[in-house]
């Protein structure tokens, strides 16, 4: 029972903290219609920042969470109007290759700068410390706090876009680009806004990520999959659609948590023989194919 | 024999370019003759190998317009299986490549029909993950050697073996890709004139009008997609021989499906030269780079941003690649 | 018998009736002309019609065989080609090229496909333009290629859309002698959507009349402009009121 509840917990925990990955690229691509396939290089960047941060300045790694998202923001920004804002131009191939080139890019730059092995943090107010939430189950205190504060970022996106001026004009960007323009929305502001927002929300999410799980440059495909799973589930461009998406595939990533459960208490010795850790984060790329086939508007398409 | 006719008939290029062509063509055949390094020889044969690559995405990719970012997975099943097949029951390659053909058509149309109902990002997001899906399968499939891979021994299979295609001397090796790469271009030039070349253009260019034209757009793809895939699985197959040591990570990885994609891209998707213009850049750019900045200064992946940069610079401004640009000059010119 | 027959057909979007319970049947040989405002639901139809969308409830006849629930292309293979409004092309092919895509539905022959593009362009007076790019091209030119593409696939049936919308009265001339042709010469069955009434009125055999989804009227041309439900629905209540009591 404990390795299921644990399993359970551990799960949902580890979705909060990935819809914040997720929330970028859904409001990048709610705003713009563009797939950023280097949003998992964008969450590198906010781990080495975090990393980098907390150990040249010696201070906890939750405080570099600011120096991430203003890294993330200007990140965002550059590429916009370095790079983005030429491809929109083009047809739909040239946006995907587009993005992706940007991918190769970042990842191997920090190849370059940062060398290919492992990195991770071993100090800080919270590393490596847990505790007993009851029941047996045990948490890591690092990632209840990524948690509490990944929650804190959706609530405050959901404010931004919600009741501030500047957000709605953002909202209206989305639901309608030609109206919102008519109406005296700058919509060129308004991507490089998106981009900014996007970026500064997933580098923080990557400041927090770095506090349990170690970083190397080929980190973001990863979470470039398991970000497009969770925007795929929840629909395309839904923020509310992210945060319960992101629930889900921290489930699935917890699948072999669950497959130990069901071994012990069905005492299946088969089951055992399943190298089901070795499948590492097929359940994410398998979900997200299935997602896709299965219901391509996701549970909370709002768009088309 | 209009088929034959048909692939032989490279009557609607201008003299240019099949002065060109026809010079590079005598070109690679004499090239073994002249004196040269066994790398310039590795270089040559990758680049016939990634143009072949490159043909068989231009099929779906560029002709078509649906960019498939998965193909690496047809790379590993092609590979696999002349390996699996030689080491585990001694079957020569000249027969287990076919097979292996067999495989990777059966699974793209297994992952093709519910693939092609996915559009644009979606499905090329869709690709990758199919790809990687498979991919980690085959690390931990143990019959395949799971992460280690699969070694074809040279001690086993003494070369020369024209029947296994194992060889000491690279120079067989590149005999028998421009071989394929010959056949590719022939097969390449009567495809984009046949009724489905014409078909994928026109589904490119609109879907709806294509349905309206009595096409069957999802048929159209999915018989395109398996086309690509065997073209893909013959070079994979021969790749497992060339280089005898295969593993998931260096057959299947998404840098593979990426460069495939490139190629094309580069060289201008959707035209006959495009995937060789392109490989004949990156190819040689790949390996001499890593040559000189990557071995010498300890800069890896120093290659991968100039390809970064150059997909980029490409995707920003000139979409349809170079072939693009050369008939654009061309167009103003008249 | 009539080529084409619609019974009861109904198309709703959401909450919105796009088509509401449309019947009526297009004889063979027949040149029928589809008006109606806009937003009246015409493309809608034709789109239920060559089995681009699904219809809610109803059923269409297409030379006696039920095509309801057949699919775009094999409706189109069954022998009724239609045009688009709005032709988006990303410029790939050229003229002839996409003729040829329209003849290749019945050979696999390149060459054979090559002629008889070549014959249809030549039909249409647009050879000059063969190897034009389509998105180089000006609107009233890309329509007849547009035409030439469903012609290609030697329909039965031809559904034209809006061939003749924003064009000037020299070029709704010189279509009007195309759409003559094609129906005269080739023995197309032939129903077009128009807004260009000189044109409609002029060449159409029969008019059938929508709005709001509706069919509100049905007949000979000249019976059709003096109905007082058409001139309603075109000029208001108001304008049918007082010019009805003139």
């Amino acid at each position: 029972m404990e390795i299921l509840l644990s399993a359970l917990v551990s799960g949902l925990l580890l979705g909060l903290v990935l819809a914040l990955v997720a929330l970028g690229l859904t409001i990048i691509f709610g705003v713009m219609d563009i797939v950023n396939f280097a949003h998992g290089e964008f969450l590198m960047v906010g781990m080495y920042t975090g990393l980098l941060t907390a150990q040249g300045l010696g201070i906890d790694p939750l405080l570099t969470l600011p120096v991430a998202g203003a890294v993330g923001f200007l990140l965002g920004i550059v590429c916009y109007f370095g790079f983005i804002k030429f491809l929109l131009r083009g047809p739909m191939v040239a946006q995907l290759l587009g993005t992706f080139g940007l991918m190769l890019f970042l990842r191997n730059l920090a190849l370059l700068i940062f060398g290919s092995e492992d990195r991770a943090l071993h100090h800080g107010l919270l590393v490596g410390k847990s505790f007993d939430i009851g029941m047996g189950v045990i948490v890591s205190a690092t990632k209840l706090a990524a948690a509490g504060l990944s929650v804190a970022a959706f609530v405050a996106v959901w404010l931004f876009m919600n009741r501030t001026r500047i957000g709605k004009a953002l909202t209206a960007t989305a639901l309608n680009r030609s109206a919102a323009r008519y109406m005296g929305i700058p919509t060129e502001r308004m991507n490089a806004l998106a981009w900014g927002a996007g970026g500064a929300s997933v580098t923080i999410a990557g400041a927090l990520i770095v506090n349990f799980w170690s970083v190397n440059p080929f980190i973001g495909l990863l979470f470039t999959m398991i970000a497009f799973a969770i925007v795929a589930l929840g629909g395309f461009g839904s923020v509310p659609g992210a945060f319960f998406a992101g629930l889900v595939v921290g489930l699935i990533m917890e699948i072999p948590g669950f497959w130990d459960f069901f071994m012990f208490t069905f005492n299946a010795d088969w089951m055992a023989k399943v190298p089901m850790t070795s499948f590492k984060y097929m359940w994410v790329y398998l979900a997200y194919f299935v997602i896709m086939v299965v219901r391509p508007r996701g549970l909370f398409g709002w768009k088309h | 024999m209009e088929t034959l006719k048909s692939a032989l008939d490279f009557s609607d290029f201008p003299r240019l370019d099949l002065v060109v062509a026809g010079s590079l063509a005598i070109l690679f055949l004499i090239f073994p003759v002249f004196p040269h390094s066994s790398f310039a020889m590795a270089t040559m044969i990758q680049f016939l190998m990634f143009s072949l690559y490159g043909m068989g995405w231009n099929t779906i990719g560029g002709y078509g317009g649906q960019v498939d970012l998965g193909k690496a997975q047809y790379v590993g099943i092609g590979a696999y299986t002349t390996t699996v097949m030689l080491v585990r029951w001694d079957i020569p390659f000249w027969f287990s490549m076919p097979v292996g053909v067999c495989f990777a058509v059966l699974w793209s149309f297994v992952l093709g029909y519910p693939l092609f109902r996915l559009k644009g990002h979606y499905f090329a997001i869709a690709t990758i993950a199919t790809s990687l899906v498979l991919k980690d399968l085959f690390e931990v499939w143990d019959f395949v050697g799971a992460a280690r891979g699969l070694e074809i021994s040279p001690i086993k299979f003494p070369p020369p073996d024209f029947l296994r295609l194992i060889f000491k001397e690279d120079v067989y090796y590149y005999d028998v890709i421009l071989g394929f790469f010959f056949v590719g271009i022939l097969y390449m030039n009567w495809f984009r004139k046949s009724r489905l070349g014409f078909q994928l253009r026109a589904i490119k260019d609109n879907e709806e009008v294509a349905r309206s034209l009595g096409i069957n757009v999802h048929w159209a793809k999915i018989k395109t997609y398996a086309i690509a895939t065997a073209f893909v699985s013959v070079v994979g197959s021969f790749h497992a021989c060339y280089i005898k040591n295969i593993e998931p990570e260096d057959t299947m990885s998404l840098d593979i499906s990426i460069l495939i994609a490139l190629m094309a891209m580069l060289g201008g998707a959707g035209s006959l030269w495009g995937p060789i213009i392109g490989a004949g850049i990156l190819i040689p750019l790949k390996s001499y780079l890593k040559e000189w900045l990557g071995a010498t200064a300890g800069l890896i992946g120093i290659d991968l941003i100039l390809y970064a940069l150059i997909i980029m610079v490409i995707s920003a401004f000139e979409p349809r690649g170079i072939w693009g640009i050369v008939q654009k000059v061309r167009r103003r010119r008249q | 018998m009539a080529l084409l027959e619609l019974e009861r057909v109904t198309k709703n979007f959401g909450g919105l009736m796009a088509n509401h319970e449309i019947s009526f049947a297009v004889g063979k040989g027949e040149l029928l002309g589809l008006i109606g405002p806009n937003g009246a639901g015409k493309t809608t139809l034709f789109n239920c019609i060559s089995g681009a969308y699904p219809v809610t409830s109803g059923r269409i006849f297409f030379d006696g065989e039920d095509i309801t629930a057949l699919k775009a292309h094999e409706v189109a293979r069954r022998g009724l080609a239609r045009t688009f409004q709005v032709y988006v092309a990303s410029g790939d092919l050229t003229v002839i090229e996409n003729v040829m895509v329209g003849c290749f539905m019945h050979t696999r022959s390149r060459s054979r496909a090559r002629a008889q593009a070549g014959e249809v362009l030549k039909d249409l007076g647009i050879h000059d333009l063969s190897t034009a790019l389509l998105n180089e091209l000006p609107v009233a030119s890309q329509k007849r290629v547009s035409m030439a593409t469903a012609i290609a696939t030697q329909p039965r049936l031809l559904l034209l859309d809006e061939v003749a919308a924003g064009l000037n009265p020299g070029e709704i001339e010189e279509i009007m002698g195309s759409i003559r042709h094609v129906h005269e010469e080739l023995g197309m069955t032939v129903m077009l959507i128009e807004h260009v009434m000189e044109l409609v009125m002029k060449i159409s055999h029969r008019v059938i009349v929508l709005d709001y989804g509706q069919k509100i009227a049905e007949g000979a041309p000249e019976a059709i402009t003096r109905d007082p439900a058409v001139i309603k629905a075109y000029l208001g209540e108001r304008y049918a009121r007082e010019h009805g009591a003139v």
